[in-house]
């Protein structure tokens, strides 16, 4: 949260700032928050901060770096930020702090109440949309702008340099700079895609390798294989594979070469001597590719353990054949016998089930042609009528226009055409059509146009005059939030056409493109890191602590998660679904971990929750509770820190430095976390924080490291008992919950603000808050919805509206 | 990325390491006679016709691969402290703690002027993280290189991979396509710049600073293009060389092609940095080849029983073979009027002697190129560190330092260039 810093924002420049905006806009309607008693002057309310906040915040001691003394409330523009302070951590019940002097409940309700109406009223007055800088594409919109562009699924990101990330997200346009390691990798990439997508790959056989996330190695044993489907994109009753995409880029010939686990004690599993090949034929274009055994119902006979002392020659034994099943888009295309246990001069025995380490595709050879692939048929719109270069300069045109056109968001003239027509025919030159044209499209993917969002002023405003986005803007705004990508043809025609400025129609496309599957970005995108998902990967939870944690429960964990926050977007729930609900997405592996009986098979679905299961709401759900425990040990820090900054929107500042590690053992006897956490309630200065965080932690200490449901910890029965700063006691997550439902306006605010900032690209401002709360008002009067708070946030004026910057 | 072919410095300092894992048959190694005009060994007689280039150096330790207490994990051990001197966390899991590796310190400072600061290379693939070794992680016995003393360098095992990295996307290195790769990216490279400069006119002060980095970067590599070009037509070209499909299923055909890039990187100046490690530490490889098809770890503990030394003994002979490979490849190969031979040090070696014991004691290592003395079996004195060497390598190189993990000194009698 940008203004939660100390950090002053002058909004006294704002006022008076023109307003190009109907008064529409303003919609009042939100304003009309909870009462309060306008016969209180303002000298009042200034006399209520001097007699309960100067004691710690004056001007000598200026505690938290504030003092309230030169406050004026006939001015709150004068110190728009400090006032927002005071408003969150007033009805936060966080201040005055336990143990100072508090005024009666209902005067201090009045207060923030008024407090909330005054804030918002300013900025209906004088709308400050914020500044809004020139923003880059990070490389996840950057492969999505690619497939929508181009028709062409083969994610490159991986090929790009990470994204730095700011405020938790890492599309945050003044972070996302450009360097030259960058443009590099750019320029490279958009080669290799360009031709790619025409179909004008390297026509040399090369090497793809699929390498299977595995558990680790475990010396002696060798790497674990399962008796269950490994994929959905494989066959019912098979176990063990993998299913994977591949992109052929021409029709020819591929060898598949499946590499098997050699199932000893000898760690390299990748070796000619266990791998097994095929030659198919595959269209060019993306192909899944799978490979899987068949399910074993009855116990495994194979297994010949070997002596390992004695002569360490391989005995003349008659090792069973098990059938490996090809599968190509889904139909099988061959059956491989192979060596149930891998032959070996050294040791014939395996601890593990055949099963595959990697799959390599080599290729192409013997090439028919380019294909007829989704890309190609998008980017040749047309063929050269003949063999004249006025034909095929007149196809190049219409080509390159249409890409042009959905690749820099709005209409293209011939001052856009031209250029790429001047580096199609350099490349058409020696070479043919297809080549110029790939060349062209590698110039589009680099340009500026295509990897910048930028915006427009009108012409001739000052400064300060706040407008509306326009239409082809706004549009890029809406698919980049909603999709991480390019707006589509559909969306881009509305704008085109100025039709989005019509409500109704504003409403109809997010509505639209929140049920389309591109919507998955907000799962992958937003709830990723919002959720710190993309973090799970990261955690190794100790083996010997926790010897059950494998790929599969890691990947499931996550799958949950994706699943559930996907689930709310497309049922269009409430948002309070994430402090509690009685559902969950459940696969077997996830179920036994949660000790919930009744779920079989790898595929995932909907499960409904009884209460005592201990599940429901992103708190119960093992991935947020792995990602905030250390590898051997739950951290009640951790998890309120991630409650308070995720759920309430009040984030903890940084400890001090030099804090020492944690005793486990004090006279020899092994403490509970909570004795190790005696400290923080002890000393004043770990109290001032550690009272707000360490309780909501406390009261998940029944979910282990990894989100595993325990009733002792250290050998003493858990005691998730708590109480807040304030005073409330709640109990365990069932009190956990209560408590956060108690503070839903908060939670729905705080949600709000991530959003937004990942929606606007930049960190939520003490002015954005009026519009925060507008959208909170708004959830709160249609059941918490999730689509009203996207409305909510499209509708904002930080979102819809544009200041000019300064020249 | 786009092969510069600058005049190199006479002096050009390259730096190349070739390991072999799990010890050497150091009865066969160790030559019998100290000083100049030793008789080869049979493990070094592969290297015959290059013995004015390299030197053999004897009896020098790693102490810090021992247990001291630790217990089990010889290999984990020996290979995390070989380029660092340092007695290496005994962990499995997160804390990976060794020391920055020889390499590296080299890479830190001649990374500055080449495109990539080093090149880790290996011929096996990195074995899944887990334990490899009692109670080590795998990361210990995957790589010897080590930027930071927890941030272990992985090896690329894909001739393509390294390829592509040095060269990018091409399919082959002559002068024809080069030209041609690089007259694209020209022309794109003019097309971007016009459009940006059409974008930012309409721009804020603040946006157009945004652009202005875009701009920069762009113009950098329009240099460096234009520096290509003009260089492109120049005599003493870069050989020919097409780019690997994949990872070759004989040895001696994957460690050759590997060997070849580090060549070109050389040639080239990508870089000058590398490392190379003809197999992992406690490989499992099998050299059916040669007559050997047990794999290599087990046969290690050979319990001086002579059928397994013999083989034991073929498998050392092997890897030498590959690096007379790699001396000959450089003497041969032009940098200017000399060979690219002249410049580097190349330490070659294991990190356990006697592999059956696991002896950290006496370590097989030569030292190869144009910097050192060749035809001479230099002994050191007893107890002397690996480390002292890489100090007195690293002085050559002009990269100073005073200590590399327990290093106590220079090595007397190395310093003696032709």
């Amino acid at each position: 949260m940008a203004w939660n810093n100390v950090r002053r924002h002058n909004g006294a420049k704002r006022l008076g700032a023109k307003l190009l905006v109907s008064a529409g806009v303003l919609a009042a309607a939100g304003l009309v928050a909870s009462p309060f008693d306008a016969s209180v002057s303002t000298a009042e309310r200034k006399k209520m901060l001097l007699q309960y906040c100067t004691a710690c915040h004056n001007d000598k001691a200026k505690t938290a770096n504030m003092s309230v003394l030169p406050l004026n409330p006939d001015n709150l523009g004068a110190d728009n930020a400090t006032w927002e302070k005071i408003l969150r951590r007033l009805s936060l019940g966080e201040m005055p702090p336990k143990g100072m002097k508090r005024p009666p409940k209902e005067q201090l309700n009045d207060f923030v109440h008024w407090l909330e109406h005054s804030l918002d009223q300013r900025i209906a007055a004088n709308p400050d949309p914020g500044r809004a800088t020139v923003r880059r594409l990070n490389r996840t919109e950057y492969a999505n702008a690619v497939r929508d562009l181009l028709a062409f699924d083969v994610d490159m990101s991986k090929d790009l340099p990470v994204d730095d990330t700011g405020y938790g997200f890492d599309n945050i346009a003044d972070i996302l700079t450009v360097s030259p390691t960058l443009m590099d990798r750019y320029i490279n990439v958009a080669g290799k895609i360009s031709r790619l997508a025409t179909g004008q790959a390297s026509r040399n056989p090369g090497t793809t390798d699929h390498k299977i996330e595995k558990d680790l190695f475990e010396n002696a044993f060798g790497i674990a294989s399962y008796n269950e489907r490994a994929s959905d994109l494989l066959p019912l009753d098979s176990r063990g594979g993998t299913a994977f995409k591949y992109y052929a880029p021409y029709d020819a010939t591929y060898a598949i070469q499946v590499f098997l686990n050699s199932g000893t004690s000898t760690e390299s599993e990748i070796d000619a001597n266990n791998r097994y090949e095929l030659r198919v034929p595959l269209k060019a274009g993306l192909r899944t590719i799978g490979v899987s055994f068949r399910r074993k119902m009855a116990l495994n006979e194979e297994l010949i353990p070997a002596s390992t002392k004695g002569p360490r020659v391989p005995k003349a034994t008659n090792v069973t054949l098990l059938p490996m099943d090809v599968q190509v888009d889904g139909a099988r295309v061959k059956t491989l016998e192979v060596p149930s246990v891998a032959l070996g001069p050294n040791v014939s025995q395996s601890f593990y089930l055949r099963d595959v380490m990697q799959v390599s595709v080599v290729g192409p050879y013997d090439i028919q042609g380019p294909g007829d692939t989704p890309s190609r048929r998008k980017i040749f719109t047309c063929r050269p009528a003949s063999a004249s270069s006025s034909a095929e300069n007149a196809c190049a045109r219409q080509i390159l226009g249409t890409l042009a056109r959905q690749a820099y968001r709005r209409p293209v003239s011939s001052a856009d055409i031209n250029p790429l027509m001047k580096i199609y025919a350099e490349a058409r030159k020696g070479s043919d059509f297809e080549h110029g044209i790939s060349a062209s499209v590698q110039a589009i993917l680099v340009s500026p146009g295509f990897l910048f969002m930028t915006e427009s002023d009108p012409r001739g405003s000052r400064p300060g005059a706040i407008h509306r986005i326009p239409a082809l803007e706004l549009a890029t705004r809406l698919s980049l939030f909603l999709w991480s990508s390019i707006p589509d043809e559909e969306l881009l025609a509305v704008a085109e056409k100025r039709k989005l400025s019509d409500p109704a129609v504003l409403k109809q496309q997010v509505s639209r493109m929140l049920a389309d599957t591109r919507s998955k970005a907000l799962t992958d995108n937003f709830a990723g890191q919002w959720l710190y998902l993309r973090r799970l990967e990261f955690q190794k939870p100790d083996r010997r602590a926790y010897p059950d944690f494998d790929v599969r429960l890691r990947s499931a964990m996550k799958t949950e998660t994706e699943m559930f926050f996907a689930g709310v977007v497309r049922e269009n729930r409430s948002v309070l679904d994430f402090l509690g609900a009685d559902y969950t997405y459940l696969n077997q592996r996830l179920a036994e971990h949660y000790g919930i009986k009744g779920v079989n098979g790898t595929t995932f679905r909907k499960v409904q929750l009884e209460p005592a299961l201990h599940r429901g709401g992103l708190m119960g759900q093992a991935s947020v509770l792995t990602v905030t425990s250390y590898n051997n040990r739950t951290s009640v820090v951790l998890r309120g820190k991630w409650i308070l900054e995720n759920i309430l929107a009040a984030p903890p500042p940084p400890p001090p430095p030099d804090i020492p590690a944690l005793n486990e053992a004090r006279n020899g006897k092994v403490m509970t976390v909570r004795e190790q956490m005696e400290m923080h309630r002890k000393h004043p200065v770990c109290a001032s924080c550690h009272t707000k965080m360490d309780p909501f932690g406390f009261s998940l200490e029944n979910y282990d490291a990894t989100g595993a449901w325990r009733s002792a910890d250290a050998g003493k029965l858990l005691d998730v008992s708590a109480t807040l700063p304030d005073g409330t006691n709640f109990d365990g997550p069932k009190g956990l919950r209560d408590v956060l439902m108690s503070r839903k306006d908060q939670f729905v605010e705080a949600f709000t603000e991530r959003l937004m900032t990942y929606a606007l690209a930049r960190g939520v401002e003490a002015y954005d808050m009026p519009a925060v709360r507008l959208v909170r008002n708004a959830a709160r009067d249609d059941g918490y919805r999730m689509h009203t708070v996207v409305m909510g946030i499209v509708q904002s004026v930080p979102f819809s509206m544009r200041r000019p910057p300064e020249k | 990325m786009i092969i510069t072919r600058k005049t190199m410095d006479r002096r050009t300092m390259l730096r190349h390491v070739i390991y072999a894992p799990t010890g050497l048959m150091m009865a066969s190694w160790t030559p019998a006679q100290a000083g100049e005009n030793y008789t080869l060994s049979p493990i070094l007689k592969p290297l015959e016709a290059h013995r004015e280039k390299f030197m053999v150096v004897s009896n020098l330790d790693h102490a810090q691969a021992e247990a001291l207490g630790d217990g089990a994990g010889d290999h984990g051990r020996c290979c995390g402290s070989y380029l660092t001197g340092a007695h290496v966390k005994k962990t499995e899991g997160a804390d990976l703690a060794s020391g920055v590796s020889m390499d590296q310190l080299v890479a830190q400072k001649y990374g500055e002027v080449t495109q990539i600061p080093s090149l880790e290379l290996g011929l096996e693939q990195p074995s899944l993280a887990g334990s490899c070794d009692t109670g080590y992680s795998c990361a210990y016995t995957n790589t010897l290189s080590w930027s930071t003393p927890s941030t272990p360098l992985p090896v690329t095992t894909n001739p393509r991979a390294v390829f592509e990295r040095l060269f990018g996307d091409g399919d082959s290195l002559d002068a024809a396509s080069r030209l041609a790769q690089l007259r694209r990216q020209a022309s794109i490279l003019d097309f971007v710049a016009d459009d940006a400069k059409r974008l930012s006119a309409g721009m804020s002060a603040s946006d157009k600073r945004k652009l202005d980095e875009y701009m920069t970067s762009v113009r950098d590599i329009e240099k460096r293009i234009q520096k290509a070009e003009a260089a492109g037509g120049a005599a003493g070209s870069v050989t020919t060389f097409a780019r690997p499909a994949g990872i070759p299923d004989d040895f001696q055909e994957h460690a050759r092609m590997m060997i070849d890039l580090q060549v070109l990187s050389a040639q080239s100046d990508l870089t000058r940095v590398t490392t190379l490690m003809l197999a992992r530490e406690v490989s499992g490889r099998s050299y059916p080849e040669i007559g050997v098809p047990d794999a290599h770890h087990p046969l290690s503990h050979h319990g001086n029983d002579p059928e397994k030394v013999a083989k034991l003994t073929k498998i050392n002979t092997l890897h030498m073979k590959q690096i007379a490979y790699y001396i000959q490849r450089m003497s041969e190969t032009k940098d200017g009027e000399a060979s690219l031979l002249a410049n580097p040090l190349l330490p070659a070696g294991a990190s356990l002697a006697d592999p059956n014991s696991h002896s950290h004691r006496n370590l097989p290592t030569i030292v190869a190129g144009g910097l050192v003395k060749g035809n001479r079996h230099l002994v050191a004195a007893k107890d002397t560190p690996m480390t002292n060497l890489m100090l007195s390598m690293m002085d050559m190189l002009d990269v100073r330092v005073d200590k590399l993990g327990d290093s106590t000194g220079r090595l007397p009698g190395f310093a003696s260039v032709a």
